[in-house]
């Protein structure tokens, strides 16, 4: 069943697939950058940190619009009711793409506010502000006058929230730099450590029991658990990133145990997939969006879990603590956990929003599998560079340079693995965009 | 397993993480102060902290091991290149990395904010941090230095030239940094008493030397390496 204002989702996910093809081709620029020497000229114009602004603000805008926009498809299913207001929705996504365009081409122009990932500058950021307020304001009311209260929803809503009031820690100006990054972390570590995986939970939750038809309690229950550990962990897990910004030293204690425990909800969430596939009481209908739900647990396991974890501890992290093997952990961990999330929204809404029920699933094989593949080969690349630096920087004391040239060759294989993770998300978009009824039954 | 208990685990959970967390902020406020001098952030320090946001050299540079990890560390960066490094590479980055496989952008950075961008970098390498990063380490490259000295083959001075940063800047037999002149055979050009007198005044020599005074080396590790220096012919 579809609802009409469900619709509006759809643009969200259109515009988030095409901003998500411009990050992955402004990732293709920055690689290039530690493969080739860029002369002079080009980088006095477009330096490779404009590029990094531009390659991570399109992460997170794409993220967001996909997050909205699954909310926009969930909310009416979950509530069986109309979303409150179309219009707040259509001024919303209008409003958050004009603020982002503009901050992309101000980054072009050194219109930075010049705080790594937050490079939104004031004023732009305050229509963030007022973008996500307009949003929660349309949802809440949306629920409230539904008064359909699922716990599904009350996490999405929670972890909204929370994540908007998050942004906030970030726009001050800090005069102490110490301070500065204290506040930084609460918006990024608390965001993909706490509030997305909030989001995350609960959407998984949901199209979990829309595909496998398992008990509503049962789902919520162990939504209950996972998002529990989640905060216990996630919460003080912040302190992994304290230890070596001048804040006083019992942050190590606490950061390396409650972000060693951080891969336990994960491993929850895997286990808890697995069970409810199992035990599902409805028929396959897409076989291949229940390859991303486990793909998307599987690889937010490795990515964020096994890869967060290898270098939590303060006595690895004192080496390993900003080099290529936090750029390795990135990639996974955001690919795992919240491209592959979006993308199974994504594969779950947009062909029932056109009408097509079962969906001819080739491409979005080959597409799903050539950006999994190179993925997963770009983390070990991006590790090996990393290991490479820690230990001739930072344990043999080589000069920064000349650690890098070491580190040049896995740049090259990371750049051709690029090449092919954009080749998988072209076929993806291309497929999402334009989706195929399957011609027969797939049983 | 009820979902009753499932609901006790996520709130218990969530505010015992989130009160240990938020008491945990109010006593790292306390102690920062004193941890990053905060008595030390004068007007300058803020203001290169702004000039250093408005270039955005932080999506290139990591400064505490956060940003871009695109170009070297900057947290201790004045004890690395020298107060006179710093201003060099930010006004003429176009020469400083001439020879270097990745370039810095020309910004066209104000004099003033120069100054400003040392005293913020001079302000932060001050930071009580735990030691990091371990490469600036002055306890791990003394170490070094004794474990490299006391192996036969490594003599004192060649122990000095690697781990004092020399091969930042220059190389031996291809090994080392491009920013400074090879010295595969500086001993055939320059006595033991040039290179001593060198490595303690570059400009009294040379007006034109962008190399700093190493200023941070002892007199028994000046006499080491320019010995060692001396000897390559």
């Amino acid at each position: 069943m579809v609802y009409k204002s469900q619709k509006i989702a759809n643009w969200y996910f259109t515009i988030a697939l095409f901003l998500f093809v411009l990050q992955v081709v402004m990732g293709l620029w920055l690689i290039s950058n530690y493969v080739f020497t860029i002369p002079q000229e080009i980088v006095n114009v477009f330096p490779f940190a404009t590029a990094r602004a531009m390659h991570t603000n399109l992460l997170v805008l794409w993220m967001l619009l996909a997050f909205m926009g699954g909310t926009y498809f969930i909310v009416p299913m979950e509530t069986e009711s109309e979303i409150w207001s179309p219009n707040l929705a259509w001024f919303q996504l209008i409003a958050l793409v004009v603020t982002g365009v503009v901050a992309l081409i101000g980054f072009a122009f050194g219109w930075t506010k010049g705080r790594p990932l937050l490079e939104i500058p004031p004023p732009l950021n305050y229509m963030v502000v007022v973008g996500a307020l307009v949003f929660l304001f349309n949802v809440g009311m949306t629920m409230f006058k539904a008064r359909r209260w699922t716990v599904i929803q009350g996490t999405l809503l929670g972890g909204l929230v929370f994540l908007a009031l998050l942004y906030l820690a970030g726009i001050p100006f800090y005069r102490n730099e110490v301070i500065d990054w204290y506040y930084w972390w609460w918006v990024i570590h608390l965001w993909v450590e706490g509030a997305w995986e909030l989001v995350t939970g609960a959407i998984m939750a949901f199209i979990l029991m829309r595909l496998t038809g398992v008990d509503r309690q049962v789902v919520e229950k162990w939504l209950y658990v996972e998002i529990g550990l989640f905060m216990f962990t996630g919460i003080a897990g912040t302190g992994h990133h304290y230890y070596w910004i001048g804040a006083p030293k019992y942050w190590l204690w606490v950061g390396g145990v409650f972000s060693a425990l951080e891969p336990l909800p994960i491993l929850l969430m895997v286990i808890d997939t697995m069970n409810h596939v199992r035990h599902r009481h409805a028929k396959i209908i897409n076989p291949h969006t229940w390859t991303i739900a486990v793909g998307c647990a599987v690889f937010h396991m490795i990515g964020a879990g096994v890869w967060g974890f290898a270098h939590t501890l303060p006595q690895i992290n004192y080496y390993t603590h900003g080099s290529q093997v936090t750029v390795s952990h990135g990639h996974l961990a955001f690919f795992g956990a919240y491209a592959l999330l979006n993308l199974l929204v994504f594969y779950f809404a947009m062909p029932r929003l056109r009408g097509i029920e079962i969906y001819q699933p080739t491409r979005a094989k080959l597409g799903f599998w050539t950006m999994c593949s190179a993925m997963m080969l770009m983390g070990l690349t991006f590790g090996i560079a990393g290991v490479l630096q820690s230990y001739l920087e930072r344990v043999l004391g080589m000069g920064y340079m000349t650690a890098q040239s070491y580190m040049r060759l896995w740049m090259g294989v990371t750049l051709v693995l690029g090449v092919f993770f954009l080749g998988g998300v072209l076929i993806t978009v291309f497929d999402l965009l334009s989706p195929k009824a399957a011609t027969e039954r797939l049983d | 397993m009820t979902k009753k208990i499932a609901f006790w685990i996520f709130l218990l959970g969530t505010l015992s993480s989130a009160v240990l967390f938020l008491g945990l902020t109010v006593d790292t406020h306390r102690q920062v102060a004193s941890l990053s001098h905060a008595d030390k952030l004068s007007e300058n320090v803020v203001a290169g902290k702004r000039a250093f946001e408005k270039y955005n050299c932080n999506d290139c540079h990591t400064i505490l091991g956060f940003g871009g990890y695109y170009a070297p560390d900057l947290t201790k960066v004045v004890q690395r290149v020298g107060e006179d490094g710093v201003r060099y590479r930010v006004r003429h980055p176009e020469e400083a990395f001439a020879k270097s496989a990745r370039k810095m952008p020309q910004q066209h950075v104000s004099e003033v904010e120069i100054e400003n961008l040392v005293a913020f970098f001079n302000w932060v390498g001050e930071i009580d941090n735990g030691d990091w990063p371990p490469q600036d380490s002055k306890k791990r490259l003394s170490r070094s230095e004794q474990r490299l000295s006391l192996g036969a083959a490594v003599s004192p001075g060649a122990a000095v030239f690697q781990t004092k940063g020399c091969m930042n800047c220059h190389s031996l037999h291809g090994v080392g940094g491009t920013f400074g002149p090879v010295l595969d055979t500086i001993g055939r050009k320059l006595t033991v008493e040039q290179i001593e007198h060198y490595i303690n005044n570059p400009k009294s020599v040379n007006p034109n030397a962008k190399m700093p005074p190493q200023t941070e080396l002892s007199d028994r590790e000046r006499d080491e390496v320019a010995k060692f220096l001396g000897n390559l012919k």
